[in-house]
C-alpha cells in the first residue's frame, strides 16, 4: 500500500468520514454559512451559536461530500465547540497552513491534535479544497 | 488491428512514472487527450522556422504562416466532410464555438417567448451560453429527459418541439454516459425544419465524423481532445446558414472596410475570426488530424469500442461497482461509482496506483441532480490504451474497495 494513501486516509479520517460527529443543525443558532466546492459539487451547511462571552457554544453541519471533506468538517466542529472566537480563528489559520503543505510554523495546533490527521492532504494538492471547505464556511459565517 | 506498441511510442508522456515509480495508466482522455510527439515537434518547428501573424503582412514568414493556418482549415474540412472550408471557423475552444452560435443566432433570430431545446445531460458549456441568451432575450430553455440507458427520451424530446422551437443544441456523444445520439433525433429536427447543433467534443476523436451524413446544421469540437494542443476549437456551420449570421466578436481580420461611421465585414470564414487567431494551435490541430487519419478513424473507433466493451464486461463482474446507464451503447466513456465510496476517494486511491481517472460532476450538474448523485468517477479511453491497462484499473478498483471497507 502506498504511504501517501495511508497518510491521507488515516483511521480517524475514515471513521469521521463514515460517521461524522455533530451532524445536523444547531437550534438555536446565530451564525450560518454554506460551503461549496464548485469543482466537484460537494457542499455543506454550517450552523453555530455564539454566546454573550464570544464562545462557540454549539456547532453543527449537514451536507454531502467525500471522506476528506466530511471528516474535516466533523473534526472541525469537535475542535471549535467551546472555543472563543479569537482562538477559533487561530486554529483556522493553523489548519489551512497544515493542509496546504506550507511549512509555516503552527501556533496552536500540534501533533497531538486530531486535526493533525489531515496533514496528509498536503500530498494531494487537488484535495486541499475538500479539507478546507468547512473551514471557509466557518470563516465566512463569522463575517456575516 | 492497430500497432498499439508503435502508437504508444508516439506519446512521450506514456513513459512517465507516477509516485512510487508506477507506470502511468491514462484513462482520462475525455477530459483531454495526450499529445503525440509529431504534434509537439511540429509546434516547435512552426515557432522556430515559420512564425508570423497570419492574413496581414506580405513578407515571407507571414505568407508561410498564413499558408499553414489555411491548410489546417482544409484538413478540418476534410476530416468532418464539410462542403467548403468557408464553413470551418477556428475558435479558442468548443466552448467559444457554442458561445459564438448562441450570440450570433440569438441576435438574428431569438425573440421573447421563443424556445431552445437542450437535454439534461449537456455539459455546462452547452447550457450556460443558452442561459445567458435566455436572460437577455427572455426566451425559454427546455430540457429533454434521458432514459435509464443514458439516451435521450425520444418521446419527451418530440413533445417539446413546437412552432416556438428555434434551435436544438445537444451532445453528440455524452461525456458522462458515452452514449451516441440517436440519428432519429437529428432526423426529427431536419423534418421539422429546426436547426440543430451537435456538440462533438467527445465524438470527434472517437468516431468518424461526416457532418453531411449526420444532417446537423452546426457542429463544434475542441482540438485538445483530439490529440492537438489546447487553445483551439472548431465551429462548423452550413454555409447558407452562417452567411446570414452576424459576427460574434469584432476586431482585426474580420472587416472589409472601417471608417469613423461604421464598418463592413469580410466574407466567411474570417467574419467570425476577429483578432489574431490561435494559428499555431490550429496548425497543431491539422497535424493531429493527419496523425489520426493515418492510423484510421474507423480503426481507432473500433479499438476504443473494444476497450470500452472489455472494461464494461470486467466492471460488471464487480458487485461493488454501479455503472451509470450500464445498458446503453457506450463508446470510450464509462461513468461509475463504488458503493459507499465517494468518487474523490476512488480517484486519489487510483492515482497512487498510477491510474488517472476523472472524479466529480463532469461539468454536468443538472445531470447529477437528475441522477440524484453528488459525483461520479469516470474512465475514458484513447487510441493509446490497452486491455492490460484496464486489467490494472480493475485490480486497483478491488484494492480501493478493500481499503475503504476494511
Amino acid at each position: 500500500m502506498n504511504d501517501l494513501i495511508k497518510e491521507l486516509y488515516q483511521e480517524i479520517i475514515l471513521d469521521h468520514g463514515q460517521s461524522p460527529r455533530n451532524f445536523g443543525e444547531c437550534d438555536p443558532h446565530n451564525r450560518s454559512a454554506d460551503g461549496h466546492n464548485p469543482l466537484c459539487g460537494d457542499n455543506l451547511k454550517l450552523t453555530f451559536f455564539i454566546n454573550n462571552e464570544d464562545v462557540i457554544e454549539d456547532i453543527k453541519f449537514t451536507g454531502e461530500g467525500c471522506a476528506i471533506s466530511l471528516a474535516s468538517a466533523s473534526l472541525m466542529t469537535e475542535k471549535l465547540k467551546g472555543k472563543k472566537i479569537h482562538d477559533a480563528e487561530e486554529i483556522f489559520s493553523d489548519f489551512t497552513n497544515l493542509v496546504s503543505g506550507t511549512n509555516e510554523d503552527l501556533k496552536v495546533l500540534n501533533e497531538e491534535d486530531s486535526l493533525y490527521a489531515l496533514k496528509g492532504v498536503g500530498g494531494f494538492p487537488m484535495r486541499v479544497k475538500c479539507a478546507t471547505m468547512a473551514w471557509h464556511a466557518f470563516k465566512s459565517a463569522l463575517k456575516s | 488491428m492497430l500497432d498499439i506498441k508503435k502508437i504508444r511510442d508516439d506519446f512521450p508522456i506514456l513513459d512517465k512514472k507516477i509516485l512510487d515509480n508506477k507506470d502511468l495508466i491514462y484513462l482520462d482522455t475525455a477530459a483531454s487527450a495526450q499529445k503525440p510527439k509529431v504534434v509537439i515537434d511540429e509546434i516547435n518547428s512552426f515557432y522556430s522556422n515559420n512564425y508570423a501573424n497570419v492574413s496581414r503582412g506580405v513578407h515571407t514568414l507571414s505568407v508561410e504562416s498564413t499558408f499553414k493556418y489555411e491548410d489546417a482549415r482544409k484538413k478540418v474540412q476534410k476530416f468532418i466532410n464539410a462542403d467548403s472550408e468557408r464553413e470551418i471557423i477556428f475558435t479558442k475552444s468548443a466552448t467559444e464555438s457554442i458561445n459564438l452560435l448562441a450570440n450570433s443566432f440569438a441576435l438574428k433570430y431569438i425573440n421573447e417567448g421563443d424556445e431552445i431545446i437542450l437535454t439534461v445531460m449537456e455539459h455546462h458549456s452547452n447550457i450556460i451560453p443558452w442561459f445567458l441568451i435566455r436572460d437577455r432575450y427572455k426566451c425559454n430553455i427546455l430540457f429533454a429527459n434521458i432514459d435509464s440507458t443514458g439516451n435521450i427520451d425520444q418521446k419527451h424530446f418530440e413533445s417539446l418541439i413546437s412552432e416556438k422551437t428555434k434551435l436544438v443544441s445537444i451532445t453528440h456523444l455524452s461525456n458522462v454516459f458515452g452514449t451516441i445520439v440517436n440519428q432519429d433525433i437529428v432526423n426529427l429536427c431536419n423534418k421539422a425544419g429546426i436547426p440543430i447543433l451537435l456538440d462533438g467534443c467527445q465524438s470527434a476523436a472517437h468516431i468518424p465524423i461526416d457532418v453531411k451524413a449526420l444532417g446537423c446544421d452546426y457542429y463544434v469540437f475542441s482540438g485538445h481532445k483530439l490529440y492537438a494542443p489546447t487553445g483551439v476549437g472548431v465551429f462548423y456551420g452550413r454555409e447558407n446558414l452562417i452567411e446570414e449570421l452576424p459576427p460574434y466578436q469584432g476586431g482585426g481580420g474580420m472587416i472589409a472596410d472601417v471608417s469613423t461611421d461604421g464598418a463592413t465585414f469580410t466574407d466567411l470564414p474570417a467574419k467570425f475570426e476577429a483578432g489574431t487567431p490561435p494559428l499555431v494551435e490550429a496548425y497543431g490541430l491539422g497535424v493531429a488530424i493527419d496523425y489520426v487519419t493515418e492510423i484510421g478513424m474507423s480503426e481507432i473507433s473500433e479499438h476504443e469500442l473494444k476497450l470500452t466493451n472489455y472494461a464494461l464486461h470486467k466492471m460488471k463482474e464487480l458487485d461493488f461497482v454501479d455503472i451509470h446507464g450500464a445498458n446503453g451503447n457506450k463508446h470510450s466513456i464509462i461513468s461509475f461509482n463504488i458503493k459507499n465510496i465517494h468518487s474523490h476517494e476512488v480517484s486519489s486511491f487510483l492515482d497512487v496506483e498510477g491510474v488517472a481517472i476523472r472524479a466529480g460532476h463532469h461539468c454536468c450538474q443538472p445531470l447529477m441532480k437528475h441522477l440524484s448523485l453528488n459525483s461520479t468517477a469516470r474512465v475514458s479511453f484513447g487510441v493509446y490504451n490497452t486491455e492490460n491497462e484496464i486489467d490494472t484499473f480493475i485490480s486497483a478498483l478491488k484494492k480501493c474497495r478493500d481499503f475503504f471497507t476494511k
